[in-house]
């Protein structure tokens, strides 16, 4: 496949929040706010690609190999959780700046379903090395659009008079499903 | 965490409803948008998430002494993903048909913020059966949000509920809700009503 | 020291332990899981052949045909194989059967897909208990394969190449045709050259 069309794919027509529901814990905890969502998706987006690497690599090369694919999915996380340390612990090191402003969320990263959602389906669609390297930039670059664009909303809603019980997650999760219904739109942009 | 010992029934009735697991706190998100548009396969998936989630709790309260703190979700999600592949493999092998309408949303399990989070605050800090108690109810109260949202987008978008036609050629099912703009629409609704009856309650 | 050591010991054992049992359970459930995929891929020819006793599975620069032959015959009753290609939302595998000769198709099985729920799902949907029984795979038994298959929007199909579009989903109803048209001659050349 085309790996233009396959990073359009992933970023917008199969947006990895808005239609396999995948990073929602981030979305709906780190969305308040435009700025923090930009980092958030900066670094969800950076580890994303590492781990679509590291993953591959693993799987063709260790877990295939030695016909231990049943261990796919507690070597797969022990990889997500031990990268998340490294590049954490990395970006102390180089640089202050980034560090100060990626830190926080990285820890939260290891849970983020995103991560280890896009190394099964990489798996699961059988992509070559390069073509789950550009995966993991799509969806991780679609889930920063995604989660930029509900941070933009969301500090309008902040202004607006919503009912009470509905403040929160029960309006966020109304505001996504209206999201989810323009990216729909989408649907069919790079099948013909 | 022990200070206050509260009876075993209240263990397990706060997972229903008073600190339900989506409703209330919010967690387990993913699986129960994505896999809500039947009401066979939101009941699947519950059924297979209670059961990781109460067998890590039972191995995780017994280990709880054993594992030192500095490892310790290191070792939480090595248990957890074991479960989580005995029942990907279990369902492959002998339920073919729901492993492959659940598709990779098994194995995201792992990374159910419900299951690591349970470990974290109950059973490495209680004994075994109050995490047995903890998991059935907490558990139970995933499999019936995720059985009441699969219904509800089930009825409205397929007129169906558990593949048998209960609403007539009159209606014109909306395509929407069991697609995936109809699962967020579906969960906000959801979750305001809780907060709605949860304050009424509080009130009364 | 003593700390360290018991943090690398207490994981190493959860760990091995972890392996351990998955080794077992993989020993346990590989067969049955082996045998459903079996079932189905059986299932998937028998349902775009006309009846036959065996298949034959055969392999042709790289792509899997399943012959099916009659005992007592020479001459199969037909040949499945396997196409891909990218549909609405995804890939879309479908298991094509055609007659010996690469003339016409004997019928087609979408087998996997991620297309739309409830408009592009309609190629695997079996409408029987539906109230609208138009199933769109079964317009392919008998559709001519040369010069190619043609899609036709809401009207009965006048040719023998011509398939009609499910209404709501004509781009995944074009894609199925389009992936059979896009594969055929290349597994018709090499069937024919390899007999």
């Amino acid at each position: 496949m085309n790996l233009l069309l396959l990073f359009i794919s992933a970023a917008i027509v199969n947006n990895f929040v808005l239609t396999y529901f995948l990073g929602i814990c981030p979305f709906v905890g780190v969305s308040k706010r435009v700025s923090s969502a930009v980092s958030m998706g900066l670094a969800v987006m950076f580890v994303m690609t590492i781990t679509a690497a590291v993953t591959w690599l693993i799987y063709h090369l260790l877990l295939v190999p030695y016909q231990i694919e049943i261990l796919e999915y507690v070597s797969f996380i022990l990889v997500i959780a031990s990268l998340v340390q490294l590049v954490e612990m990395f970006i102390k090191k180089v640089s202050k700046p980034l560090y100060d402003t990626l830190g926080i969320f990285l820890p939260l990263i290891t849970t983020n379903c995103a991560i280890l959602g896009l190394a099964l389906f990489s798996v699961l669609r059988e992509y070559s090395f390069i073509e789950s390297l550009v995966f993991g930039i799509g969806a991780g670059a679609g889930f920063t659009l995604a989660l930029v664009i509900m941070a933009g909303i969301r500090e309008e809603l902040e202004l607006s008079n919503i009912p009470k019980p509905f403040r929160g997650a029960g309006i966020t999760m109304i505001v996504a499903g209206s999201l989810a219904l323009a990216f729909m739109g989408f649907a069919g942009l790079i099948s013909m | 965490m022990a200070k206050k010992s509260i009876s075993l029934s209240k263990e397990f009735l706060k997972g229903l409803w008073d600190d339900n697991p989506v409703l209330r706190m919010l967690l387990g998100l993913c699986p129960t948008l994505a896999v809500t548009n039947s009401a066979i396969n939101g009941l699947s998936m519950g059924l297979a998430t209670t059961f990781v989630l109460l067998s890590s709790s039972i191995i995780i309260s017994l280990l709880r002494k054993v594992i030192p703190h500095q490892v310790r979700i290191a070792g939480y999600i090595v248990i957890i993903a074991t479960f989580v592949t005995v029942a990907d493999k279990f369902l492959a092998a002998y339920l073919p048909e729901i492993s492959k309408a659940l598709g990779p949303y098994v194995p995201l399990i792992v990374v159910n913020c419900l299951i690591l989070g349970r470990q974290e605050a109950f059973s490495s800090k209680n004994g075994v059966g109050r995490s047995i108690i903890d998991a059935l109810g907490m558990g139970l109260g995933f499999v019936f949000v995720l059985v009441v949202l699969g219904s509800i987008r089930e009825i409205l978008g397929s007129a169906t509920l558990f593949n048998i036609q209960v609403l007539g050629d009159w209606f014109n099912p909306w395509m929407i809700m069991i697609l995936p703009p109809g699962a967020f629409l579906t969960l906000g609704l959801l979750i305001g009503l809780g907060n709605w009856l949860n304050e009424r309650k509080v009130k009364i | 020291m003593n700390k360290t050591a018991k943090m690398v010991i207490v994981l190493t054992v959860i760990t091995a332990l972890s392996g351990g049992i998955l080794a077992t359970w993989d020993g346990v459930t590989k067969p049955k899981i082996a045998y459903h995929q079996l079932q189905a891929l059986k299932a998937a020819i028998s349902d775009v052949l006309p009846s036959y006793d065996n298949y034959e599975e055969k392999d042709i620069n790289g792509n899997k045909v399943y012959i099916g032959k009659i005992d007592g015959s020479t001459q199969p009753v037909g040949i499945a194989f396997k196409v891909d290609g990218s549909g609405f939302q995804g890939n879309i595998s479908i298991m094509v059967g055609v007659d010996p000769s690469f003339t016409s198709i004997t019928g087609i099985k979408v087998l996997g897909q991620i297309e739309t729920p409830g408009l592009g799902t309609k190629i695997v949907e079996d409408p029987s208990n539906k109230a609208d029984p138009f199933w769109f795979p079964e317009q392919f038994g008998g559709v001519v394969l040369f010069p190619q298959i043609d899609v036709v929007k809401n009207s009965i199909p006048q040719n023998p190449n011509e398939v009609q579009a499910i209404s709501g989903a004509t781009i995944t109803s074009k894609a199925v045709v389009r992936i059979i048209n896009d594969n055929i001659q290349q597994i018709k050349d090499s069937y024919q050259s390899a007999n």
